[in-house]
């Protein structure tokens, strides 16, 4: 079957000043990721802060375009930000954001925001239609009346889907979408999205720090350090065994009801993209680091299973070290 | 029985008329570890702002709050002060707005010193450098002078701890210490309260909404729904026999890590309104036990086993994982 998206070699740096007087300063927000996603199919993209999980879906969106790199929709490359082409495009791809009260506006009803993508694509609507919009992501068709802030926390995520679904997307980039919300309605949330792929046969891409939501949504997982895809593949083959050692210390940081010890907790901070290590950017932390993952950047690559994976060690071209020395610190500027 | 460190009854509070607590009922022992989980808004930082006098002067507040015995609701200013910071300390949900951005942090713990423990000078830095080292913090000599501003957000949370640390308290209270941090920054911050606490042997109050959190950290737990506490029981039995339909409801609710994969056993709707609160139970609209008797007025606390109370007119041990709930005839 063919790739509904594809991104390859995506590069995406920023100038980031610090200060007013400060020297701009590059920031290497992605640093090369690929990825595929296929029509009615779920990429989870998973990571720590700042990896570049939200440049990506930006950048497959063609809300900005890469330095470097190419993303392709429906085989076709992505149109220049802005032109009418692309426009024509953005109503195949939406996107769902964390928070779903700054997703929307105040002063419009439910019922005109949701319509809204309609009206933009120069569509007549009729109440109707915006009725079984409504009843399709579960809410009831009264609503359309509302204002957001008289909506609860997941009916107001369910109207922003409401509004994504509207033309009828091939794709979704989600965003964080549970995370703002309480521990009650996430479920729904979650149930809604797999209904909605198993009607219409949207394709997501599911971004979130939850390891259990990701496992819950997605058909493939991809993990990623400091603007680059470390490890990838099923979501029980990543999450039960993970072969990179960032994502066995994520994997062990999953609170666990019934587990008590045996996490991994990682040594220093979360990496600057400022100032990205040399060779394999987790190595300052990594407990099995040696020499070479200093010196040489691992690729991402598949293994004997199938899973890809960037570790010198995870692919036995090195024996696994005991971790490298900590850098002395930079002074304080 | 041993007296409890500190005893919370019938504590109430609303703003502008609107309950936001509605009775809460709360012990917490000697070293002991206690969490307080509850979907957003349900009255957990209330509860301990309340407790600590920490709320705005609109704020109507009644019931007890007692620290061994001295009653804290309604205490002068000069007791609060002294109990504040001094024998419970309290790290506060949102970071940015207890650290001052314009002052080394290193000066921000020698200034709790010097309130807590009347350290000064030499005395005070050097002790700010042993709390730094103590939370963990790479480099503490020469973290003192960095502004809150050049630290990570997993650095300021130990600042943050450190200072909660400078008055040697009984009890801490965490109030959703590790929401802002990645999950790997979060390990860290959980294993270093655990270690405090072995060290030390203070108590901990843990705010979260995270379950699995609170499993890992705390003895006992408390499930808070719309301003009262439903269940509190041993954090072990919470996950293996919860008895309210709200703690078995979120329990089923979280996606499995294992197994095939098949729609979540959601809870229909969402929490009421403070507005609109129903006259009974206050889960009652979402409850799939409900019946006649839930609607007339809230269900108390009561035991069920031993050291296990549930607000429930029908508590029950239903599986864990349970399928979807069954309605229940109307
Ligand atoms: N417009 C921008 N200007 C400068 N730097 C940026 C910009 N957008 C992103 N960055 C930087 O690029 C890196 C990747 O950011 P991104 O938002 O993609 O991360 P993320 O994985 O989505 O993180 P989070 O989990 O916190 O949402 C970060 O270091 C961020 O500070
Ligand atoms: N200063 C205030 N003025 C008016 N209402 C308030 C104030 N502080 C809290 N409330 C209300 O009291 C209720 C309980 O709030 P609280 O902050 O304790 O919730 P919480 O359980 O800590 O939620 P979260 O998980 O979102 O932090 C909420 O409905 C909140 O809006
Ligand atoms: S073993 Fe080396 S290559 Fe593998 S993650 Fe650690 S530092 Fe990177
Ligand atoms: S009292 Fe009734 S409505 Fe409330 S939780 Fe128990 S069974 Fe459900
Ligand atoms: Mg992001
Ligand atoms: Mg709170």
């Amino acid at each position: 079957m063919s790739a509904l998206l594809k991104a390859e070699g995506l590069v995406r740096r920023y100038e980031m000043r610090r200060g007013w007087f400060g020297r701009p300063v590059e920031v290497r927000a992605l640093d090369g990721v690929s990825l595929t996603l296929e029509h009615g199919r779920t990429l989870g993209l998973v990571g720590e802060s700042g990896c570049g999980k939200s440049t990506t879906g930006r950048l497959v969106l063609g809300l900005e375009t890469p330095d470097e790199g190419r993303v392709t929709f429906e085989e076709q490359p992505l149109p220049a930000p802005g032109t009418a082409e692309w426009r024509r495009l953005r109503s195949r791809m939406q996107m769902v954001y964390q928070d779903p009260l700054g997703a929307m506006d105040r002063r419009l009803s439910i019922g005109a925001q949701v319509a809204e993508p309609w009206k933009i694509h120069g569509r007549q609507t009729s109440p109707e239609q915006v009725a079984a919009l409504l009843r399709s992501v579960g809410l009831r068709p009264d609503h359309a009346a509302h204002y957001p802030h008289e909506l609860s926390g997941g009916q107001r995520q369910r109207a922003v889907l409401a509004r994504a679904l509207a033309t009828d997307p091939a794709l979704l980039v989600c965003d964080e979408p549970i995370s703002a919300l309480d521990v009650s309605i996430q479920a729904q949330v979650m149930n809604l999205l797999s209904e909605i792929q198993a009607e219409r046969g949207v394709a997501l891409l599911f971004i979130s720090h939850d390891l259990r939501a990701v496992r819950q949504m997605s058909h493939r997982v991809a993990v990623m350090y400091l603007g680059r895809i470390v490890e990838e593949g099923e979501p029980d083959a990543v999450l039960h065994d993970p072969a990179h050692p960032y994502a066995r210390a994520l994997v062990s940081a999953i609170p666990h009801p019934q587990r008590r010890g045996r996490r991994i907790v990682l040594q220093g901070d979360p990496p600057n993209p400022a100032a990205r290590p040399a060779g394999c950017a987790f190595h300052p932390r990594c407990p099995v680091a040696s020499a070479r993952c200093a010196a040489e950047i691992p690729v991402l690559k598949p293994r004997a299973d199938g899973r890809l994976v960037a570790c010198h060690v995870a692919h036995g071209e090195i024996p696994a070290g005991s971790g490298l020395p900590a850098p002395t610190l930079a002074k304080a500027a | 029985m041993v007296e409890p460190l500190v005893a919370i009854r019938g504590l109430s509070v609303s703003f502008d008329g609107l309950p936001a607590l509605r009775g809460v009922d709360l012990t917490v022992g000697r070293g002991e570890a206690v969490a307080l989980v509850g979907e957003s808004g349900c009255g957990k930082s209330v509860t301990w702002l309340a407790a600590l006098g920490l709320l705005p002067a609109k704020a109507r507040v009644s019931g007890s709050v007692t620290l061994e015995g001295t009653e804290l609701i309604g205490a002068p200013p000069a007791v609060l002060d002294r109990v504040r910071g001094g024998r419970i300390a309290m790290i506060f949900q949102d970071p940015a707005s207890s650290l001052n951005p314009v002052h080394r942090i290193g000066r921000q713990i020698a200034e709790a010193l010097r309130l807590h423990r009347g350290l000064d000078g030499r005395a005070a830095r050097e002790e700010a450098r042993r709390l730094l080292d103590q939370v963990g913090m790479p480099d503490a000599r020469r973290r003192l002078d960095a502004f809150p501003h050049e630290l990570s957000g997993g650095q300021n949370q130990r600042v943050m701890i450190a200072m909660a640390l400078a008055g040697r308290p009984e009890m801490l209270v965490a109030d959703e210490p590790t929401t802002a941090l990645d999950v790997t920054i979060q390990a860290q911050i959980l294993e270093l309260l655990a270690e405090i606490r072995r060290d030390t042997g203070m108590a901990l109050v843990l705010v979260s909404h995270d379950l699995g959190v609170v499993a890992e950290t705390c003895e006992r737990v408390c499930v808070m729904y719309a301003g009262r506490i439903v269940e509190e029981t041993a954090a072990d039995k919470l996950f293996t026999g919860p008895a309210h339909p709200y703690a078995q409801g979120l329990l089923a609710a979280l996606p499995p890590m294992t197994g095939p994969r098949r729609p979540l056993a959601a809870i229909p709707g969402g929490v009421p309104e403070p507005w609109a609160m129903p006259r009974g139970c206050a889960f009652a609209p979402r409850c799939p036990r409900r019946a006649e008797a839930c609607e007339a007025a809230p269900p108390p606390l009561a035991e069920v086993a031993p050291a296990h109370r549930a607000a429930c007119l029908y508590p029950g041990a239903a599986a864990v994982v349970s399928p979807v709930p069954a309605m229940v005839p109307a």
